[in-house]
């Protein structure tokens, strides 16, 4: 800065005649008062912390000042100087010109951001910028959506007087990537596409290299978008103030005018989007700026994966299976051989022989119909949802401790937070908004991470626990001991907040430290250190995932996690909590509407009396009073031929659940397998019925994210021909099969639903807005962003003690399977893939592959890309390997996103001893370098 | 970054990587970014020029991101991202030695040695450069071949200067 602002200045008060206007003050009241500047001599009160910029434009608007390297989700840069205002020390007085987006405004100084002086100086600026820019405006993408060229207009720009020089305009436009496309020739090194790529994402891959003239952005090591380590979020190309970076759907292109906003389809963060629509067809996709979730960012999948909505693959008509094969049929015919298929079956086996499988791809509104079919109009609680092999543990364990299964805490809270503690998740890939928050809160402040791999997370975190699969337990119990050893209790919160903390500390001391960490394979040392400092963080707040929930023992990790939060007491206010990263766009929602053998709607108990009575005068109708099937215990039931009729509403088990041989021969024992889907799955090939779906794009309802927020999801386009939303589906079979339902529309069904959910009461359609709610929703429509702030929804929270076992897995098949693999997720695909691999997403990544460490590669002598047989108790799968230090020796990972992979054929059916999650993350199994066939694949 | 990342085989010997390590000790632990130009010009030493994967492997030194090295080695002149031969003569194109003609100077030796700004000869002996100030504005034009100073240039002095690193490259190097 050239000078400094001081307020001492002796300056003669100057009366000011004119100052009429009501929000101005007079000269001697704020003279000397320090909480005033001036702009263009009016005074105006400043607020803490404000810069130059922020302060006139809050005052006078957004167009008072023009700026160009300014960027609302990015850190004050103040590369571009178009901001410039003048100031002065006095009215009047000698003037400073000064860049004013990233100059605190200081009290007492004069602002004049339209002097002449300062006009003259802006449109000097762009002139120069001007000599090296192409002009054809006409022919670029971004013409009427550039900030360069508006900015021009603004300054009035019309010739360039400089005579043209040495330019960057032969520059080559970088057509390499499936979404991100680059024309550096249109740069104007403003570096908004660094800031974000550094700011926002987290990545690194864009810079500023070489300087003066030859300064130029680079992508990684001077490479290209596919070759460098961009990881398509598109945050650039947002944030990229002319074309310079686009994307290959021209989403800043002012075609894109038509815009919805909705909720992203994919996974749990639940990401807000700006659906732009040309002719009712998708064009592109844009996170607004004023999202609560996702502030102005999104992914890959989100911004650029929605090519599968109208892919010629999407179904577009009922088939029914006739003489063995798949065969359309009208919509009639369909719900005829439903209806008449379900009453026989209930006719002659009874309401239990029938069972459904919601979908946490779906809105709340849809679940709610599914739960209430199957419980109102075939009388069975066997209702389960994908909740199940995901994160029922969670909602079981955090029922036990603290009362309710849900999130306590807000993504927000990590401005707020201290510490964070990840365990058992990889958010970079599977929760890659959220993740990005949490990479950027690491790169600031302590972070552990507790995974078997190396994941970015854990190479950003200041501790790693690497511990060996199926031992979370016995880590967690070692944290939980240093912490009680070091006396560093929140004793208070335990006296007043808490029960059965003297038996849970009695067996925690008795841990044995030398066998937990020769089973975690973690040293002592730096466990100790991480508890310590989990426990002597301000806040500290944890986030988990299916690391922590797929294993036999996940219900009791969880607790294990709520008991640390406990006995720190990091519950119940700003930056603390414990946070599962909820998987799907839906599934907190999917639990919530009662998608659940022992929970109806809202979580009420199925088997007590008076939920019982309640629920069967709301529906009107006579229900069980007893737990239905929970999903492993229906493909048990249905080989036992206890069950003779599954409905699936976009799931597809055959892929995604473990142990596919078993789940296949469950599937062949039943007399009806409906499906409603968007795509011919693996499960749809099996169906008797399939029921063509309308995607997320093409209906209405809500989705309620990881951080209980219930958002409006808004239909952008008619759905494709030939298909239905779910909900309509759901509703038709009900009224096909006597019992009556008005028309799908998420208005009433949330009116139905906020009467007998009781945190969804004060929730209306139209009253969410554009961010949602969070619940529990009160009657009067306010909404909360922290659970548990006073007293726990059981009341007291309760502490339980977990020992450490092995799995049966390994007990079983450790010996002859020495290897250990753990499934995850890669950030381009979504579980199963249908919808990701029908995109361009499928051109980044284009298989699954098998991470194994290069012991364990140079034993078998195997190289990167070598085809490798991977052989559990079950079955065997031929993967394509890569070589990385990224796991540990004797640990391997891999994807079950592709079904030409069908990693399932190797997972166990061991499951969650108490929630019956399956046990994805630990498989033994041993390897070999393909044969036969799959040998040649490797070339 | 796995352990595969290729070129996985560039390291520095035992002495140079503790004396690395000596400099990486001088900072605080989150913070071994501080010691990069350091570290940038050792391994230039060392390899000869800043390859990719040199750069990348001094990223992984410093436990920073790849393009963090790149940025820096592409902003200063000193740091060769090309490959340059065994004398580098870094002739000053600031203001004070422009002014006295090093514009002059810098086509001479492209035309003595058939190379332009930011060349090699074919023989691999001379690399000609073009640099900020060298803070010997008082003895303008001037240029840097190794660690000497060559100052008030005239086509003369540029001539005997060539014909002495010919002779022997290593005389650029005082002292050696």
């Amino acid at each position: 800065m050239a000078f400094e602002l001081t307020n001492h200045t002796s300056k003669p008060v100057t009366a000011r005649e004119k100052d009429s206007s009501g929000d101005s003050l007079s000269p001697t009241d704020t003279q000397k008062d320090t909480r005033f500047a001036y702009i263009d001599n009016q005074p105006y009160e400043i607020r803490e912390g404000e810069t130059q910029l922020q302060f006139i434009r809050r005052n006078l608007g957004q167009d008072i000042v023009p700026t160009l390297c300014d960027a609302p989700n990015l850190e004050p840069f103040g590369s571009c100087r178009v901001c410039s205002v003048d100031v002065a020390l006095q009215e009047n007085g000698a003037v400073r010109t000064q860049a004013s987006c990233h100059t605190p405004v200081a009290p007492n100084s004069y602002l004049y951001p339209n002097s002449d002086r300062i006009q003259k100086l802006r449109k000097n600026i762009i002139e120069l910028v001007l000599t090296d820019h192409p002009l054809d405006c006409l022919t670029c993408e971004v013409n009427n959506n550039c900030e360069l060229q508006t900015v021009a207009a603004k300054v009035g720009v019309r010739d360039v007087r400089y005579p043209a020089g040495k330019n960057h305009l032969d520059r080559k436009k970088d057509l390499s990537h499936p979404y991100m496309t680059s024309d550096m020739s249109k740069c104007i090194n403003c570096s908004r596409c660094v800031r974000a790529c550094d700011e926002v994402q987290g990545q690194f891959v864009l810079s500023m290299a070489g300087r003066g003239f030859d300064a130029h952005i680079v992508k990684g090591a001077n490479q290209n978008f596919f070759e460098s380590d961009c990881v398509s979020c598109g945050a650039c190309a947002q944030a990229c103030p002319t074309s310079a970076i686009s994307d290959v759907f021209e989403s800043k292109s002012i075609a894109n005018t038509e815009k919805t906003r909705t909720i992203c389809t994919y996974c749990g963060v639940g990401c807000n989007l700006e659906v732009a629509t040309v002719n009712g067809k998708v064009k592109s996709i844009q996170a607004p700026y004023d999202a609560a979730v996702n502030e102005g960012h999104t992914c890959l999948k989100g911004r650029f994966a929605f090519g599968f909505y109208n892919h010629p693959d999407r179904l577009r008509t009922p088939l029914i299976r006739r003489n063995g094969e798949l065969q359309p049929a009208t919509w009639d015919e369909a719900y005829d051989y439903i209806a008449n298929e379900l009453t026989r079956i209930k006719k002659e086996h009874g309401p239990d022989f029938i069972a459904g499988i919601s979908s946490a791809r779906c809105t709340n509104e849809e679940n709610y119909l599914m739960q209430k079919f199957i419980r109102a109009v075939i009388g069975t609680n066997n209702i389960d949802s994908c909740a199940r092999v995901c994160h029922s543990p969670t909602a079981l364990g955090m029922q036990r401790t603290f009362g309710t299964g849900a999130a306590t805490n807000s993504i927000i809270d990590l401005k707020y937070t201290d510490l964070i503690m990840v365990i058992g998740a990889n958010p970079t890939e599977g929760h890659p908004v959220t993740g990005a928050k949490l990479k950027q809160f690491a790169m600031k402040k302590p972070a552990i991470v507790i995974d078997p791999r190396r994941t970015e997370m854990a190479r950003y975190a200041k501790y790693h626990l690497q511990l060996r699969p199926g031992t979370n337990v016995a880590l967690l119990n070692m944290m939980l001991y240093y912490i009680i050893q070091e006396g560093l209790e929140d004793k208070k919160f335990i006296e007043n907040r808490t029960e059965g903390y003297e038996e849970f500390r009695q067996k925690i001391l008795a841990l044995n430290i030398d066998e937990a960490e020769k089973v975690t394979g973690v040293n002592r040392e730096l466990v100790r250190k991480a508890a310590i400092a989990y426990a002597s963080a301000p806040n500290a707040m944890s986030f988990h995932g299916l690391g922590v929930t797929e294993h036999t023992l996940g219900t009791f990790t969880v607790m294990q996690i709520a008991d640390l939060a406990m006995i720190t007491g990091n519950i119940g206010r700003r930056g603390v909590g414990v946070n599962p990263l909820r998987g799907q766009n839906n599934v907190q929602g999917a639990a919530d509407m009662g998608c659940q053998p022992h929970q109806g709607a809202g979580y009420l108990d199925v088997t007590d009396p008076e939920n019982h009575k309640k629920y069967e005068a709301f529906y009107s109708a006579k229900l069980p009073d007893y737990v239905g099937y929970k999903i492993p215990q229906m493909y048990q039931a249905a080989l036992n031929d206890k069950l003779k009729a599954l409905w699936l509403m976009g799931e597809d088990v055959v892929q995604t659940d473990p142990n596919t041989h078993h789940v296949k021969a469950a599937l062949a024992k039943l007399d009806l397998i409906v499906v409603q889907e968007i795509f011919m799955t693996e499960t749809a090939k099996l169906a008797h019925v399939v029921l063509p779906a309308a995607s997320f794009l093409e209906k209405s309802g809500t989705f309620t994210n990881g951080e209980r927020r219930i958002q409006r999801v808004q239909q952008v386009t008619e759905p494709l021909e030939g298909t239905k939303p779910d909900g309509q589906i759901m509703i038709d079979i009900m009224n096909r099969m006597g019992y009556a339902q008005k028309p799908y529309h998420p208005d009433w069904l949330l009116a139905e639903i906020s009467q007998i959910v009781p945190f969804f009461a004060g929730v209306k359609w139209n009253e969410l807005g554009d961010n949602g709610k969070q619940w529990p929703v009160a009657q009067d429509g306010s909404d909360t962003e922290i659970l548990h702030t006073d007293s726990f929804k059981r009341g007291k929270g309760k502490f339980i003690a977990a020992e450490w076992r092995e799995t049966p897995e390994i007990l079983k098949n450790g010996q002859e399977f020495p290897y250990i693999i753990t499934t995850n997720r890669e950030l381009e695909h979504y579980n199963n893939g249908t919808m990701t691999r029908r995109t361009g997403n499928v051109k980044i990544l284009t298989e699954d592959v098998l991470l194994l460490h290069p012991d364990d590669a140079a034993r078998h002598d195997i190289k990167s890309g070598d085809m490798v047989c991977v052989i559990s108790a079950r079955g065997k799968v031929d993967i394509k390997a890569r070589v990385t230090d990224e796991v540990k020796p004797g640990v391997m990972s891999s994807t079950f996103h592709f079904p030409e992979i069908a990693m399932n054929n190797i997972t166990s059916s061991e499951c969650d001893t108490d929630a019956l999650c399956p046990e994805y993350k630990v498989v033994a199994c041993t390897i070999r370098k393909s044969k036969g066939k799959y040998k040649e694949e490797q070339k | 970054m796995s352990a595969e990342t290729t070129h996985s085989q560039i390291a520095f010997p035992q002495e140079t990587l503790a004396e690395v390590n000596r400099i990486l000790g001088l900072f605080p632990e989150d913070n071994k970014k501080s010691a990069l130009l350091r570290v940038l010009h050792i391994a230039q030493a060392e390899f000869g020029w800043l390859d990719v994967p040199v750069m990348d492997y001094v990223a992984r030194l410093l436990h920073i991101n790849p393009v963090e090295v790149y940025e820096v080695a592409t902003f200063y002149s000193m740091y060769d991202t090309k490959p340059v031969g065994k004398v580098k003569l870094e002739v000053c194109r600031t203001g004070p030695c422009m002014i006295e003609g090093a514009e002059k100077i810098v086509k001479y030796i492209e035309d003595k040695l058939g190379i332009k700004d930011g060349e090699t000869t074919a023989d691999g002996v001379f690399t000609l450069k073009t640099v900020e100030c060298l803070g010997a504005c008082g003895y303008a034009p001037m240029l840097q071949a190794g660690e000497q100073f060559h100052e008030h240039l005239t086509e003369e002095k540029v001539d005997a200067l060539i014909e002495k690193y010919r002779a022997n490259p290593r005389a650029n190097y005082m002292g050696m």
